[in-house]
C-alpha cells in the first residue's frame, strides 16, 4: 500500500515537472523557420512549416488543412512584421488552440531583437505594398539566423524547460556552424563588394546589405504592382548605363518581365532562393546562402 | 509521511519556479522592450521600433462598393448608385475572446434613402475547451459557401437567382448563438457548426416566429487536400424554422467546391468550380411545397490580376415548385491590388412566370459594373 502511495506521488511530482513525455509539435509559417527549428530542436521536435520554400510568403492561401496542424500545435513560430498578416491570423484564429495564440508561451515572433532595415516613416498604401514595421524579409541575412534561432530557443525553453541545456547546447552548435559558413560566404562574395544589380521584388535587402550587393532599380515600380513597360525601359536604361550583368527573381514571380530586360541588354537573369526547399537542393538553412552565393558568383565573374 | 511531504515540495519547486520564471521572464521582456523603445525615441538606432500597433484601437476598415447597371426591361435603363458602405471594426477583446463588428449603409431601392444597419456584430471565443469555439451577437450563417462571405468578396456581382429566392439579397443573417467544433479528425479537415437563432426579420421563407419555434441550423464542412495544387471542399447544411405561415420549413443544402492553385504560382493561376444546391420542404396552411435551387460557378484566373466568371442559375421559389428561373451571367474583374477591384457583369435571365417584379418580361437582360475600394485592415475571408 505504502509503495503504491509512493509511486503515485512520484509519478505526480514528476507531471508537475512539465517533462515532455512526448514529441513538441511545432508550427512554423516558413521552411526556414522550420530548419533553424528543426536545428535548435533535435530529436525532440517535430515541425510542420506552412508555407513551402517556392511560393510566395506573402500569399499563402490559409486552407483548413493548416488548422489541423495548427490545432494540436505546442509551439507556433511567425516570421512577424505583417508577412503573413493575409492568411495567418485567420487560421490562428481558427485553430481554438489557446497555447499559441499572440501572447502566450506558445507563440514564437522571430523578428524580436532583429535590426530592421526600411522602417518607413509614414505609411501611404500609394507607395504600393508597405510594410508598415520594416522589411520582413530579414531572414536573408545568414546573421539574423542568429537572433532567430534565439528567439525559437526561448519559445521551446518556456514550453519544456526540463531540456533547456539541450537546446542551448543545439544553438550554440548553431551559432559555431553559421560563424564558421559566414566566414566562407564572406570570403566567395569580397571581390563582388559593391557589385550593382537589379531585382525583382524589394526583398533582397538584408541579404544586399550583408555580401555588399547593390540593388540599383525594381522591375515592380513599387512593391506589389507588376513590370510597366515605362519601369522596363526605365531598368533597360539602368542596367546599360551601370554595366549590370544580373537580373534577381524568385521561384514564385514569372520571368517574363525580366527575360525582355535580359534580352536588351545582355544581363542574366537569376531565380535566386528566397528560402529553404526553394529548389530541391536547398535543404537546410545554411544551403540558402550556399546556393545563392554559388549562383551569384557564377555569373558575376 | 514528513519524506513524502518533502518529496512533494522538492517535485513541485522547480515546477512552480519555472512557471513563475516564465511569467517573470515575459513581464522582464516587455518591460525591456519599453525601455529600449524609449531609448530608440532618443536615439536614431533602428534596433526597437514598434512591432505592433501601440493603441487599444480596433482594427478599422471602410470598403466601398459602386455600382452602375443596365436592365433592359426597366423604363429608366442606367442606374447608378454607391451601393453599399461598409464600416468594419475589429479585435481582441480580451483574453477570452474578440469582437467584430460591421455597419453598413446601403440604398433602399424603393425610397431611394440610405439607411445603416448593423450587418454583423458578434463575439467569438478564443479559449474554448475541446476544440470548440462560440460565436454570439448578429452573424452571417454557416449556409454554403456565399453565405458567410461579405458580397464584395465575390467573383460576381449579383448573388445567385437560387440563393436570393431561399434565402433573400441578404442571406441568413440572424441573432442568436453559433458553435463550432474542429473534429478530432487528423485525416482531413471537418467542422460542425450548430446555430440556434431567433429567426430572421426578412427573410423570404422564415419568419421570426410569435410562439416558441427558433430557427436551427447545423452545418457540416469537409475539406481535403486532393493534392499540393487542388483541394475539395464538401459541405452539408440543414436549416428548420418557421415560416409565415407559422409552420416549419426545412431546407437542406450541399455544397461542393474544387479549387485548383499551383502552389509555386499561386498568385498568377487558378480555377474554382463552386456549386451549391437548394432543397427545402415547406409546410403551409393548406400546402406543402417542395422546391429546389442551384448554382454553379466556374472561375478562372487568366492572368495574374484578372478573373473570368461564368456562372448557371436555376431555381423555383419556396412558395411555388412550378415557378422556374434561369440565368447565365459571365463575370470580368481586373484585380488592380489587393485594396480595389473593378467588374463587369452580363447577365440573362429568363422566368416561365413573369411577374410586376421583371416588369413582366419573361426575359431580360442585364449588365452591372461593380468598383469595390478598401482603407483600413479588413481581415482576410475563408478560403
Amino acid at each position: 500500500m505504502k509503495n503504491k502511495k509512493n509511486i503515485i506521488l512520484i509519478a505526480f511530482t514528476l507531471l508537475m515537472q512539465n517533462v515532455f513525455a512526448g514529441t513538441i509539435h511545432v508550427v512554423t509559417t516558413t521552411q526556414d523557420l522550420k530548419s533553424i527549428a528543426e536545428l535548435i530542436g533535435g530529436n525532440k521536435v517535430d515541425v510542420f512549416g506552412i508555407a513551402t520554400g517556392y511560393q510566395n510568403p506573402h500569399f499563402v492561401d490559409p486552407k483548413p488543412s493548416y488548422i489541423i496542424k495548427l490545432s494540436g500545435a505546442d509551439l507556433f513560430v511567425t516570421v512577424g512584421l505583417d508577412l503573413e498578416t493575409g492568411w495567418s491570423p485567420s487560421l490562428l484564429n481558427s485553430s481554438r488552440n489557446p497555447k499559441i495564440q499572440k501572447g502566450s508561451p506558445g507563440y514564437v515572433d522571430a523578428s524580436l531583437g532583429v535590426a530592421l532595415q526600411q522602417v518607413p516613416s509614414s505609411i501611404n498604401r500609394g507607395e504600393g505594398d508597405i510594410h508598415i514595421y520594416g522589411n520582413p524579409h530579414y531572414w536573408l541575412d545568414p546573421l539574423n539566423g542568429k537572433q532567430i534561432a534565439r528567439n525559437i530557443c526561448d519559445g521551446l525553453e518556456r514550453v519544456d524547460p526540463a531540456d533547456k541545456a539541450f537546446f542551448e547546447a543545439n544553438l550554440k552548435t548553431f551559432n559555431e556552424t553559421l560563424d564558421q559558413k559566414m566566414k566562407g560566404w564572406s570570403a566567395q562574395m569580397a571581390r563582388f563588394k559593391g557589385t550593382k544589380v537589379i531585382a525583382y521584388h524589394n526583398e533582397w535587402c538584408y541579404f544586399e546589405n550583408r555580401f555588399g550587393l547593390q540593388i540599383v532599380d525594381f522591375l515592380e515600380p513599387k512593391p506589389g504592382i507588376p513590370p510597366t513597360p515605362a519601369q522596363l525601359v526605365k531598368i533597360i536604361g539602368e542596367v546599360k548605363s551601370n554595366g549590370i550583368k544580373v537580373i534577381i527573381s524568385s521561384p514564385y514571380f514569372t520571368t517574363s518581365s525580366s527575360d525582355v530586360v535580359a534580352h536588351q541588354t545582355g544581363a542574366k537573369v537569376l531565380t535566386l532562393a528566397t528560402s529553404t526547399g526553394a529548389f530541391d537542393t536547398v535543404r537546410n538553412y545554411f544551403d540558402v546562402f550556399d546556393y545563392n552565393i554559388n549562383q551569384l558568383i557564377t555569373v558575376l565573374k | 509521511m514528513i519524506k513524502k511531504i518533502l518529496l512533494f515540495v522538492a517535485g513541485m519547486t522547480p515546477a512552480c519556479m519555472t512557471m513563475a520564471q516564465v511569467d517573470s521572464l515575459s513581464m522582464d521582456s516587455v518591460l525591456l522592450e519599453q525601455v529600449q523603445n524609449q531609448l530608440a525615441q532618443n536615439t536614431p538606432s533602428p534596433q526597437a521600433p514598434a512591432r505592433t500597433s501601440p493603441s487599444a484601437n480596433p482594427d478599422i476598415s471602410v470598403i466601398g462598393d459602386f455600382r452602375t447597371t443596365y436592365q433592359d426591361n426597366r423604363n429608366r435603363h442606367f442606374d447608378a448608385n454607391l451601393a453599399e458602405t461598409e464600416f468594419s471594426f475589429q479585435s481582441v477583446i480580451d483574453p477570452y475572446a474578440k469582437a467584430d463588428f460591421f455597419y453598413s449603409v446601403s440604398r433602399d431601392a424603393e425610397s431611394g434613402e440610405f439607411k445603416g444597419e448593423i450587418e454583423e456584430g458578434y463575439l467569438s471565443t478564443l479559449s474554448l475547451p475541446a476544440h470548440l469555439q462560440l460565436k454570439a451577437g448578429k452573424f452571417k450563417q454557416q449556409l454554403g459557401r456565399i453565405n458567410p462571405v461579405h458580397a464584395h468578396a465575390l467573383p460576381f456581382i449579383d448573388m445567385p437567382n437560387a440563393y436570393v429566392r431561399f434565402f433573400g439579397v441578404e442571406g441568413m443573417n440572424d441573432e442568436g448563438l453559433s458553435l463550432s467544433w474542429l473534429l478530432p479528425n487528423h485525416t482531413f479537415f471537418q467542422e460542425l457548426t450548430v446555430d440556434v437563432t431567433d429567426g430572421p426579420r426578412e427573410s423570404p421563407v422564415f419568419i421570426r416566429s410569435t410562439k416558441n419555434k427558433y430557427l436551427t441550423l447545423a452545418h457540416l464542412k469537409n475539406f481535403w487536400d486532393l493534392t499540393d495544387n487542388a483541394t475539395l471542399e464538401f459541405g452539408l447544411t440543414g436549416i428548420s424554422g418557421a415560416n409565415v405561415s407559422e409552420h416549419t420549413t426545412n431546407i437542406g443544402a450541399v455544397d461542393l467546391t474544387y479549387k485548383w492553385k499551383p502552389v509555386r504560382l499561386n498568385t498568377y493561376k487558378s480555377v474554382t468550380f463552386q456549386n451549391e444546391f437548394y432543397y427545402s420542404q415547406s409546410t403551409f396552411d393548406s400546402t406543402k411545397v417542395n422546391a429546389v435551387g442551384l448554382y454553379s460557378l466556374l472561375t478562372w484566373q487568366i492572368g495574374k490580376r484578372w478573373f473570368l466568371s461564368g456562372r448557371y442559375d436555376y431555381t423555383n421559389k419556396p412558395t411555388s415548385a412550378q415557378f422556374v428561373e434561369q440565368a447565365v451571367s459571365a463575370t470580368l474583374g481586373w484585380y488592380a491590388t489587393e485594396f480595389q477591384k473593378i467588374e463587369l457583369q452580363g447577365k440573362f435571365t429568363s422566368v416561365n412566370e413573369p411577374d410586376e417584379e421583371n416588369n413582366f418580361k419573361k426575359q431580360f437582360t442585364q449588365v452591372l459594373l461593380r468598383w469595390i475600394f478598401v482603407i483600413g485592415s479588413h481581415g482576410a475571408h475563408q478560403y
